[in-house]
């Protein structure tokens, strides 16, 4: 991330790792986040932990992928440690993750998504293991299943290898980790005998396994461009219907097969490779049918979805990311300025986005807006900052007066990184007051919560239903309806912060391709 | 600005009528507090989106916030004494990990009793104490032959001396580290690895010889 959103993106981030990980990574997490590249010695007197904490919490972080370190220059037995900001921000997304993977796979998938991001960094036997664990609960599953489900992963690129330690890693007091690209994600052969053994046991570790040197993790940028794709995905299916959504994901998969992840322009794919997929995915028959109409409403639609780039092989198609996101950036900031300001200030910023530089006269005669109401509007947009303002200086007599021109126009990376931080913000707010709720009426929560497993229990042995009753009268409806204001607010704060997040990431994702561009 | 002193003098830059209002219209308000910090809601905003999606990120939510909470990597702030050591409490790699981490399980330490103890320090004091002691009988033997005492009981007087010293010194700096760490680093102490460099030093401030 870059450094200009650390303000407010480093709130979230503190406060996302106190969130999961306890108040002492919370503290050496924000120090590192704030102040770049530490050694060890450098953070407890900062945070005035003791160096047992930092210690251990540097560790949770490296295991977790949040911090990385390398061998200082000055002593080579020193390391120093930095943050990865993407990693930590990544924490708020991992519901997310888990719904994409159970869409995509199923529920064994799931799982182990779930163990991995658990433990951070784990060998495939391991995540095989606690995931059959926890399958056991509720069905037998076989390792051997689990473990092609785990080549599946891997192949999809949604689990990556850490690098590994370098031969002579043993001797120095800081490894050197490297990995060869070939080998990112190639699963190595796993020995599923002793694991079946072990959960016959009931054992709850596995003990050494032939793979326990290869360490998987999982890869935060695959799950970003898969974030990204179901933005597009349902931007299509919005713009069109459901079957150009559905066709739309199809030749996503094509671009991304065939194309550089880096490159913001993907390679061209031609009508009849399209063609051929769509036959061959068992489509629906609507789109079999009217496949030609679908296409050509998508790359003549002004978002920008797909471009035709040529004539080849019955039409070239690609994506131009940084086109794709800069209309969605302004399909956002469009709906920002229409939900705060209303209809008539909507019209003033997308005339002035359209045409880049307006004056005030020019713009209340296209807009069609009362001249005072239109002046009303163009100060709240410049004052919030939608709107940037451009002097001219014109005429130069020396005797008359200098007149100057106002030229109003919309700079969109500024307003776009404007209103990031907003959402970075909004985003903090969110989750402060979610923590400071549900820990004032900790007491009261955890009170309920064994009330209800109380309940349930006994309705499960077979108990009278007054007896039940008269126990969930034991708690007044006042305080039952307290605790229900309290969940209700809690998940709306929690959904909140999810459409946050997706603001965030489309903002995000303009800024990036942006640069790229450059 | 630019009207003045040009021409003539009475003339201002602007139009009254560019702004907006005809003559005898009172202008806007002006602003003469900061904003309110926290400003009238003036358009209620969308409600939020409950779909399929959204149900279930609710759900996993909780569930891995709870088993965020409950997992050994969540560090809690304890006051008990530190005395077990956490690396096989913590289910970390700790092979991929620089050295520097890693707890050093001290056996010497218990009687001390302090909860916060600085580990690298003790590192210093544990490691091989007999070589260290060697070192320290070569030392006093050079020094006493560069002052020409040449007495072999002399030297053991000292060996002897500093021996009791430095179990004395143990004690003691132990203390001053953990006084160090409370208030200032104890930067100078861990930053040299070497566990020779930091004893000389030791063995100087007993002596009284003056240090730079």
């Amino acid at each position: 991330m870059s450094s200009f959103t650390l303000g407010h993106f480093s709130q979230v981030c503190s406060q996302l790792l106190n969130h999961y990980y306890g108040e002492i990574v919370g503290q050496v997490g924000s120090y590192l986040l704030r102040r770049g590249n530490r050694m060890l010695n450098d953070i407890p007197t900062a945070t005035g932990l003791s160096i047992r904490e930092v210690k251990k919490a540097l560790a949770v972080m490296i295991q977790h992928n949040l911090v990385k370190f390398q061998a200082s220059e000055r002593n080579n037995n020193v390391a120093e440690y930095t943050m990865i900001h993407h990693n930590v921000y990544c924490l708020i997304r991992y519901p997310k993750y888990l719904y994409m993977i159970k869409r995509i796979y199923g529920t064994s998938e799931e799982i182990l998504l779930e163990i991995l991001l658990n433990l951070g960094q784990a060998s495939a036997s391991n995540v095989i293991f606690h995931s059959a664990n926890r399958l056991n609960e509720a069905n037998v599953l076989s390792p051997s299943a689990l473990h092609q489900s785990f080549q599946r992963l891997a192949q999809d690129n949604f689990i990556i290898r850490c690098p590994k330690l370098a031969e002579n890693a043993t001797l120095l007091k800081v490894p050197t980790l490297e990995i060869e690209e070939k080998e990112k994600f190639a699963v190595p052969n796993v020995e599923i005998e002793p694991i079946a053994r072990m959960l016959k046991e009931k054992a709850t570790q596995l003990g050494g396994h032939c793979d326990s040197e290869i360490i998987w993790r999982v890869n935060h940028e695959r799950f970003d461009i898969e974030l990204r794709n179901v933005i597009l995905v349902n931007a299509a299916a919005r713009r069109v219907d459901t079957t150009a959504g559905e066709l739309y994901h199809l030749i996503l998969k094509l671009w991304r097969e065939s194309s550089n992840p880096d490159s913001p322009v993907t390679t061209p794919v031609s009508y009849n490779v399209i063609k051929d997929a769509v036959r061959k995915n068992d489509s629906s028959p609507i789109l079999l049918e009217h496949f030609d109409h679908y296409l050509r409403v998508l790359y003549e639609d002004s978002a920008g979805l797909i471009d035709r780039a040529g004539d080849a092989g019955g039409g070239q198609f690609n994506l131009d990311y940084s086109k794709v996101f800069e209309n969605l950036a302004c399909a956002s900031l469009d709906s920002i300025v229409l939900e705060r300001f209303g209809s008539k200030a909507l019209r003033l910023f997308r005339l002035t986005r359209i045409q880049k530089f307006m004056e005030q006269d020019q713009m209340q005669n296209v807009a069609m807006i009362p001249a005072k109401e239109a002046k009303m509007f163009t100060y709240k947009l410049l004052e919030h900052n939608f709107l940037q303002i451009k002097e001219l200086k014109k005429g130069t007599s020396n005797f008359a007066p200098v007149k100057s021109f106002i030229l109003y126009h919309v700079e969109l990376p500024q307003v776009v990184r404007t209103t990031l931080e907003a959402s970075y913000k909004g985003l903090f707010n969110a989750m402060v007051r979610q923590m400071h709720d549900l820990t004032e009426n900790q007491r009261l929560l955890e009170k309920h919560a064994m009330l209800e497993s109380m309940l349930e229990r006994l309705k499960g042995d077979g108990v009278p239903d007054e007896e039940i009753a008269e126990l969930s009268d034991t708690m007044p409806p006042a305080e039952k309806s307290l605790v229900e204001k309290i969940h209700l607010m809690s998940d709306n704060l929690t959904l909140g912060q999810t459409q946050a997040d997706e603001t965030i990431l489309i903002l995000e994702s303009y800024l990036k391709f942006k640069s790229k561009e450059l | 600005m630019g009207g003045r002193g040009r021409g003539r003098g009475n003339a201002v830059s602007f139009n009254i009528e560019q702004l907006g209002f005809g003559r005898g219209e009172a202008g806007p308000v002006s602003v003469t507090q900061p904003p309110p910090l926290f400003p009238s809601l003036e358009n209620r905003p969308l409600p939020l989106i409950k779909d399929v999606e959204n149900e279930y990120i609710l759900v996993t939510q909780k569930d891995l916030s709870t088993r965020m909470r409950n997992s050994p990597f969540y560090l809690k702030k304890s006051e008990k004494i530190n005395s077990t050591s956490y690396e096989k409490e913590l289910p970390v790699l700790w092979n991929r990990m620089p050295a520097e981490l890693r707890d050093e399980t001290f056996t010497k330490r218990l009687a001390t009793g302090k909860s916060k103890v600085t580990l690298n320090a003790k590192k210093k004091k544990v490691e091989d104490p007999d070589k260290i002691f060697a070192k320290l009988e070569k030392k006093e033997r050079n020094e006493s032959e560069v002052e020409e005492d040449g007495d072999g009981k002399e030297d053991e007087d000292d060996q002897d001396k500093s021996d009791d010293e430095k179990v004395e010194n143990e004690d003691d700096v132990e203390e001053d580290l953990d006084e160090e760490m409370d208030d200032h680093t104890d930067y100078a102490n861990n930053y040299f690895e070497n566990g020779e460099a930091y004893l000389e030093d030791e063995e100087g401030q007993d002596d009284g010889e003056a240090q730079f």
